[in-house]
């Protein structure tokens, strides 16, 4: 059902901005042709952050916490949610949009762990936009048989520039960097680093084979966005999961 | 090279504006694009005129863009400065961390330029 976005309570909606009518006709009444200058002021990327506007407010409606995490290709993102959704089965209700350019691998890994999955294939774009995500939100709804979210997991696709630009109508933005990928990160990918509210630094049981400055990864996030979280989670080990858990049980809550 | 995603949205977005005002054709556009949005003018500049020619509507159109300097003002001493360092900052004047950005992460479409056929009173 979507009462916020209007769209009626068919579930195979999908919100065409196109014009019912073609802008002009041709062979027209012949008239003067004129130069104007229209005045818009307004974001380049207004249509998306219309409708992440009308998602967040379908998530507060429905008490869904969202959460969009972003990071490159292969940090480790997918790895994380699966032993997120073991630590909080039971307890909590999960459900998780999986973005991908074309495959459905990462969403089939999700439902193996008994949690609703659905996958936003974005046909070779490199990153998820709200519009997608609207869509993905409510047919993942229609698999869920009436029953409630607490936490919804919009995994990105992997890309850590992208991403950035487009809200999805997320609560949480979380951004991941892995062991591997280097330390020199943030001060690269500045906008990922400053939209984020939490930084997971991923794969830390690898630390020991990688030159990986801990304190400048931190020193510079800091530097470019002062209010941001920092935490060091190894999906392998299960190193600092539990501070992770902690602390989505404790925005959940607030 | 995400530029070409903002170009693509931004396509849209000019279509929605020239429908709306019964555009026949989209002659130009003024964006104003902050030193600290994360979007290299040049490059969206490319990626526009690339992507625009799969858009009849939009097919011609000029593409201008204002850059926005990064100024901050200072909440200590209350003085405002320029500064092309993208990563935080500290007041030159006085040291303070606490800072107030006053421009710079604008990615805005400040006017488009239309081309619409009125119907003649004659
Ligand atoms: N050593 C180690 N490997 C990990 C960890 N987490 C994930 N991996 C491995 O990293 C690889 C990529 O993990 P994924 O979870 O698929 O990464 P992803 O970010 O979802 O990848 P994309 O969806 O393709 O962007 C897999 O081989 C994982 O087993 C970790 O904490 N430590
Ligand atoms: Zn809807
Ligand atoms: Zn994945
Ligand atoms: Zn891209
Ligand atoms: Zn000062």
């Amino acid at each position: 059902m979507c009462d916020v976005c209007g769209c009626g309570h068919s579930h195979d909606h999908s919100h065409d901005t196109k014009s019912p009518h073609p802008p002009f006709e041709k062979g027209g009444r012949g008239g003067i042709l004129q130069n104007k200058v229209v005045d818009v002021n307004q974001s380049l990327l207004k249509a998306n952050e219309d409708a992440a506007a009308g998602n967040r407010k379908h998530f507060d409606e429905d008490g869904i916490f969202a959460i969009n995490i972003i990071s490159s290709p292969g940090s480790g993102k997918t790895t994380l949610l699966e032993k997120t959704i073991d630590a909080l089965k039971g307890e909590i209700n999960i459900g998780v949009l999986e973005g991908d350019i074309e495959t459905d691998l990462d969403a089939e890994r999700i439902r193996k762990k008994g949690v609703p999955a659905v996958q936003l294939t974005t046909g070779g774009a490199c990153h998820l936009d709200s519009i997608l995500v609207h869509k993905g939100f409510h047919s993942l709804e229609h698999s869920l048989n009436g029953k409630r979210l607490d936490i919804l997991f919009i995994e990105n696709v992997g890309n850590l520039v992208c991403p950035s630009f487009f809200d999805l109508g997320e609560h949480l933005r979380v951004v991941l960097i892995s062991v591997p990928e280097g330390h020199d990160k943030p001060l690269k990918y500045p906008k990922a680093i400053k939209t984020a509210q939490l930084l997971i630094i991923s794969k830390t049981d690898l630390v020991q084979y990688f030159d990986f400055d801990m304190q400048k990864i931190k020193k510079d996030a800091l530097s470019l966005n002062p209010s941001l979280n920092i935490l060091e989670v190894s999906s392998k080990t299960g190193e600092g999961m539990d501070e992770w858990i902690k602390f989505l049980i404790h925005r959940l809550h607030r | 090279m995400h530029e070409v995603s903002i170009a693509i949205g931004m396509v849209k977005e000019l279509t929605r504006i020239a429908l709306e005002n019964n555009a026949k054709k989209v002659t130009g556009v003024k964006l104003k694009i902050g030193k600290m949005s994360g979007i290299v003018a040049d490059s969206l500049i490319f990626a526009f005129d690339a992507v625009k020619l799969e858009h009849p509507l939009m097919s011609s159109a000029a593409i201008s863009i204002e850059e926005v300097p990064l100024v901050y003002e200072c909440n200590t001493c209350k003085k405002t400065f320029e500064t092309d360092n993208l990563s935080f900052q500290t007041c030159p004047f006085c040291g303070s961390y606490s800072l107030k950005l006053l421009s710079g992460e604008e990615m805005h479409i400040e006017n488009v330029e239309i081309e619409t056929e009125e119907e003649s009173h004659v």
